[in-house]
């Protein structure tokens, strides 16, 4: 290295601090308009390949097996699903530990090969197993605004 | 028959959790540097450059404009791929194999210590509509797959423990590692946990570091190198992408890269025609997972070949002799390059304390990290 003497920290010596905003909207395309509309109606939406017999979740508009085009394919998949994984999330996503863990799970929605990445609710993390049926759980209706978070959490099916 | 191509110059800066001496031209000039002067080359002698970088993590939005002057490059042919090193290593291979010029270079470059929003950084890497909103760590993609690996294979968190044992204890035998410590699997078991069934001693820390890798055809490696490392496979792949749409019980981009490699080798029995390995291990059970996906163990087995030792640098079939993730550090786009050279050293007798003896073939495999499914495999021969 080019200097004798090793400091421990980046800032021990010179440097330059820089940043710079980086704001995007990201389109969520012809699928993500159809699920997001009906996600505002407390349902999830898929698509399906006949071809391939696989249903994704969330809808998209090809089949990424054998490229086929779904959109005309849409279908409601239910709100029920099983617990494929599932964690316990200490940290932000900033990097700092959290007051309290959050259970992040994903789910396998019911009759589909697609997942749904969300946190689990109205659970103690001990009682958590994989395969544990769950349904979601969305916010009031008049607080829907298309988006992910439209759903709360999952719950299990008791 | 193709050309036979090998690896005649490696260099490289060691890694260290920080550089603050040296800017990341620097660190790349030094293992230019020293790489060229391994293989007996000038930068004149070079007909093509393969640079690795990810703009996020240079902190540049065009990045690989800035990278020729520290590799010799300027006003040459060169480019800058945005993946692993091992994919640059292809580039790099296939400029010899397309007549481009018979001696090639690639390099790759960590200063994951600049970057002072990493796990933001991270995060970012994710999809913004279905994942983002959820503002979520990555390490809960890792805690996610961890915990389906477990379930799927019956591998123990103490199995995973021990891949971090032996890992980091590997890493106080190389002077290029710098996360090397002696540990016992409770204190891996009992450290903070960040998502579990992942702890804090689970998950590699970052390091800063360059690779440069003098590649030459046939002809020009016996004329310049003694110990030429042969290029036999070499393979890369990527899964669909989403969380909502990847395989989380097994690593298929492994898999399918390790075919693709073993196919151009001509290997049929990995565990028995190869003798050890640089395996993936920027999370414990990563190095588990990955020694399945590529049928070095069936699945389940890894954890029990781990657990007797036999991942070992005495064991039948070693595993990260260099320290891995775990112990040299995660580089980021540079993984594949520290994987790489030390499967060259090791090959060539340079190994220094974690020297294997009578090894002929290797393999380095990386992956490009959360929350990626793109896995390289290279496998070399001496």
């Amino acid at each position: 290295m080019a200097l004798i003497e090793r400091f421990q920290k980046t800032t021990d010596i010179g440097y330059w601090q820089g940043q710079i905003p980086l704001n995007y909207i990201y389109t969520v395309g012809r699928a993500g308009e159809k699920f997001f509309r009906e996600i505002i109606n407390g349902k999830i939406f898929g698509a399906k390949c006949e071809a391939c017999n696989i249903t994704y979740v969330p809808a998209k508009i090809f089949c990424e097996k054998c490229f086929a085009r779904l959109e005309d394919k849409y279908l409601d998949v239910g709100t029920k699903g099983k617990v494929y994984t599932f964690t316990q999330c200490y940290e932000t996503y900033e990097g700092i530990r959290k007051e309290k863990p959050s259970i992040v799970t994903v789910i396998q929605i019911d009759g589909t090969q697609g997942f749904l990445v969300h946190w689990l609710g109205e659970i103690d993390f001990e009682k958590v197993s994989i395969g544990m049926p769950v349904e979601a759980v969305f916010k009031a209706k008049k607080d829907r605004e298309g988006s992910i978070l439209d759903i709360k959490y999952f719950k299990p099916i008791k | 028959m193709s050309k036979r191509v090998a690896i005649i110059g490696i260099g490289t800066t060691g890694f260290r959790a920080t550089t603050p001496d040296v800017s990341y031209r620097e660190l790349t000039y030094e293992a230019a540097m020293k790489a060229y002067l391994d293989a007996g080359v000038e930068p004149k002698d070079i007909g093509s450059f393969v640079a690795t970088s990810e703009d996020f993590l240079e902190g540049y939005s065009i990045s690989d404009e800035y990278s020729p002057d520290q590799l010799g490059a300027v006003l040459r042919p060169i480019y800058t791929v945005p993946g692993d090193f091992i994919h640059s290593l292809a580039s790099a291979y296939m400029m010899i194999l397309s007549g481009v010029g018979p001696i090639s270079v690639a390099q790759g470059l960590s200063k994951a210590s600049n970057m002072l929003t990493l796990s933001e950084m991270v995060t970012f890497g994710m999809d913004p509509i279905y994942n983002r909103p959820l503002k979520e760590s990555p390490h809960a993609v890792a805690g996610l797959e961890m915990a389906r690996f477990l379930y799927e294979t019956g591998t123990t968190r103490e199995q995973c423990a021990k891949v971090v044992v032996k890992n980091r204890k590997n890493a106080l035998n190389n002077p290029y590692a710098g996360h090397g410590v002696l540990v016992n699997p409770d204190y891996v078991l009992n450290s903070e946990v960040i998502s579990y069934p992942l702890t804090q001693m689970d998950i590699s820390p970052h390091s800063d570091g360059a690779v440069v890798v003098v590649l030459a055809e046939e002809e020009a490696a016996k004329a310049l190198c003694d110990k030429p490392i042969w290029i036999r496979g070499i393979g890369w792949c990527s899964d669909t992408p989403g969380l909502e749409t990847r395989n989380w019980a097994e690593a298929i981009y492994a898999q399918m890269a390790a075919e693709m490699a073993y196919k151009m080798a001509g290997i049929r029995y990995p565990r028995k025609e190869i003798d050890f390995a640089e395996i993936n291990d920027e999370f414990s059970y990563k190095e588990l997972q990955h020694l399945e996906a590529m049928r070095v163990c069936k699945k389940g087995e890894a954890g029990p070949l781990t657990e007797i030792g036999g991942t070992e640098i005495t064991g039948e079939f070693p595993v990260n002799t260099s320290g891995g993730c775990l112990g040299v550090g995660n580089l980021y786009e540079l993984n594949g390059g520290h994987k790489v050279f030390e499967v060259v050293q090791q090959l060539r007798g340079e190994a220094g304390k974690n020297q294997l003896k009578n090894v002929t073939t290797g393999l380095a495999q990386s992956w490009r990290g959360i929350p990626t499914t793109t896995g390289t495999v290279v496998i070399l021969s001496n």
